[in-house]
């Protein structure tokens, strides 16, 4: 897309920063990183305590970790679906597993956040491992129910037979220790970082939320990403070319069952709970709603997903008439989406600001593959089918 | 183990392994036939075990129905049995036409992800209108005590095998008969094994596939909606329970081998035999012992115990 849009840049002769430099640095990994930062230093104090936005949308500072988490569970989620095209409808059994080991290891190992949640995550990666090898063999339909069936097995063992472990629906509790033995979670900030992230506690989150926009980043910008996308769009033909198909479908699984482990420890450093229902289906029924809403394929579409997600479910919920329609509304919205637009929130967002700024389709006109270029980047949701 | 207790132990084998066959059934002659894949299913399941309810009781319901009283019609047990199956037929038209017919050139994620978020839909109606708390059936008293078969009689001390489950159990047999004299025998079973074949050529011969299409979704439709009432008097009803079906069914249907009847009936009772042998050796895998076989056996043959089997087989 460079040469093009550099190329309108000059035609037009605007200023130093057009819009044009806009779409060269929107998409590059640096900006991302930086946006994601920038996102996570703000979200709590636009969401939780800024003056009229706040008041409007009513939001508190302990649903902004509960979002950045199910954020980072559903980008592990979107990189397996969005550039793979595998739907895992099992992927509970990732948060649930690494929510298991984390607590487990926390209660009888060793408690020390960073540690546990190293330990969730690497556990949620072996189960990736040993699952993948029985389900990498099965396509579509097949994969997303057998997954759906490893997830549900895994519930029901938790459940009962494993009851002395997991402790069945009772769960686990977990203290929350300084993190290496010096910095103190709950700590709360005073001034001006009082007032944009509260404590220790969403920072540390938040710095895993930063990194995980970071990995998939740079998957994504890999030629080793390009593959997934690749065998996504035709797998026959990614075997014809000579690339080893089930050994990239194998890596994308155990990426996205570690993000997804990550998320189920960093849940149990914020409720200091582990509990059977993270193992349920409904939780994994809950992530391909948040990632197909917001936007597949993309990287803020699932964490607007997200977003949209808990709001309805910790705001919209309490509100007097409609709070008892919110997951109907939800699943209706989500319904529409795959039916109608297939992009997604984030890409009907795209969508829009590409009619503001070109009202009659000029600049697609002029830059053509430059725009193209970038929105397919963006919005690849829609041409999964 | 005495032999009444062994009648009781098939008695709840073959009734768990009914439940799943009719509910299997519908989605596994759809899904083989018109490949299109169908979450949306358990929601003619839940749909049947409330209307079911409506007919056969005076219940009365939470939700927006909790100020109406006693909203049930208090007709009984069998008008249920019959009307409820009529009443998801029609649904099931209506299903096929509006939600299905438009997604059969569509990808299959696409149509798992929709009728996925339509039954997640349809479930918050139901917990919105009927309330989120279950509903027990009211069980006709000539269906609630053990049944006497002959030579061995009464089973001693065996409620298990009781006359609902030998009910649930003779009904699935007459009906997944129906199903495989419907393919054999039937020109619309004929017209839909060639449409399954090849629609397009099908169509060239003046077939119209149409129709049948039509007709069989909404018959598995009816099944579905049986199933429901049926299940409504062996286990609990809530608005949750099309999920519940819904899983085991289609990992039945992916387990036997997706369009193969034979298939779908193998699975369903071996689901109900581990469903059983669970209940008597470990209580607590029961529902665990299920998934456990599916994995099993997928891991083995991953396309499934009859791998492409042709549409009524």
């Amino acid at each position: 897309m460079s040469t093009d849009n550099v190329q309108s840049d000059v035609d037009e002769g605007s200023s130093r920063f057009s819009l044009a430099t806009w779409d060269r640095i929107k998409h590059t990994e640096r900006f991302i990183v930086l946006a994601s930062a920038c996102f996570v230093l703000l979200f709590s104090y636009l969401f939780g305590r800024a003056p009229v936005v706040s008041d409007v949308l009513r939001g508190y500072h302990g649903l902004t970790m509960t979002v950045l988490i199910w954020a980072i569970f559903a980008l592990g989620f979107n990189l397996l679906l969005g550039r793979t095209g595998l739907l895992s409808f099992g992927h509970a059994m990732f948060f649930g597993t690494a929510s298991y080991a984390t607590a487990l290891f926390a209660i009888h190992v060793f408690n020390d956040p960073l540690v546990i949640v190293l330990f969730g995550t690497l556990t949620a990666t072996a189960l990736g491992a040993v699952a993948a090898v029985i389900l990498l063999r099965l396509h579509t339909v097949y994969f997303a129910i057998v997954t759906l069936a490893i997830g549900q097995f895994l519930y029901f063992l938790a459940n009962n037979p494993l009851e002395p472990i997991t402790r069945g629906i009772n769960g686990l509790s977990v203290s929350r220790e300084p993190v290496l033995g010096i910095v103190e979670l709950d700590h709360q900030y005073g001034g001006l970082l009082g007032e944009l992230v509260v404590n220790n506690l969403y920072l540390f989150i938040g710095a895993f939320f930063v990194g995980v926009v970071a990995l998939v980043v740079r998957i994504r910008k890999s030629p080793y990403g390009l593959i997934f996308k690749a065998i996504r769009e035709n797998e026959t033909r990614s075997t014809f070319v000579g690339l080893d198909v089930w050994r990239y479908k194998f890596a994308a699984f155990v990426i996205s069952g570690a993000i997804t482990g990550l998320a189920g420890g960093l849940m149990v450093v914020h409720t200091q709970f582990a509990g059977v229902e993270r193992l349920y289906w409904a939780v994994s029924g809950d992530v391909v709603v948040m990632a197909v809403l917001g936007g597949l394929g993309t990287i803020a579409g699932p964490v607007i997903g997200a977003f949209v997600w808990f709001y309805f479910e910790g705001i919209v919920n309490g509100m007097p008439t409609i709070g008892n329609y919110w997951l109907l509304l939800l699943a209706l919205s989500f319904t529409t989406v795959v039916w109608v637009y297939p992009d997604g929130i984030w890409g009907l967002i795209t969508a829009a600001t590409r009619e503001l700024r070109d009202p009659e389709g000029l600049v697609a006109k002029v830059t053509g593959q430059g725009v193209d270029g970038s929105n397919a980047e963006e919005s690849e949701g829609g041409d999964r089918s | 183990m005495t032999l009444g207790s062994v009648v009781g132990f098939v008695f709840i084998a073959l009734s768990v392994a009914s439940l799943y066959l009719l509910v299997a059934i519908g989605l596994s002659i759809v899904f083989g036939s018109l490949k299109y894949v169908n979450m949306a299913h358990g929601v003619l399941y839940l749909g049947g075990a409330y209307v079911g309810l409506l007919i056969a009781s005076e219940e009365q319901f939470g939700g927006l129905l909790s100020d109406a009283g006693a909203v049930g019609l208090g007709w009984g047990f069998v008008p249920a049995l019959i009307l409820t199956p009529v009443v998801i037929f029609v649904l099931g038209v209506a299903m096929e036409r509006l939600l299905a017919k438009p997604f059969y050139d569509r990808d299959l994620l696409d149509q798992l992800l929709v009728t996925f978020g339509v039954l997640i839909a349809a479930q918050e109606v139901v917990a919105i209108v009927f309330g989120r708390t279950g509903t027990i059936y009211p069980r006709p008293e000539w269906l609630s005590g053990a049944i006497s078969l002959p030579v061995i009689g009464t089973p001693p001390g065996m409620a298990a095998a009781s006359s609902i489950r030998v009910l649930v159990v003779t009904l699935t047999l007459l009906l997944v008969g129906v199903i495989f004299a419907f393919f054999k025998y039937t020109d619309y079973g004929l017209a839909v094994r060639a449409g399954t074949e090849d629609a397009e050529m099908a169509r060239m011969l003046g077939i119209r596939v149409d129709r049948p299409f039509l007709l069989i979704f909404a018959l598995g439709a009816a099944y579905a909606g049986l199933a429901g009432v049926l299940g409504g008097s062996l286990f609990n009803v809530t608005s949750g329970i099309g999920m519940e079906i819904i899983i085991p069914s289609l990992v039945i249907v992916i387990m036997g081998g997706v369009g193969s009847l034979r298939g779908t009936v193998v699975g369903s009772l071996l689901a109900g035999i581990v469903f059983a042998v669970a209940t008597v050796v470990n209580p607590s895998m029961t529902q665990a012992s299920i998934y456990l076989l599916a994995i099993v056996v997928l891991t083995i043959r991953p396309s499934g115990i009859y791998p492409s089997a042709e549409i009524g087989q």
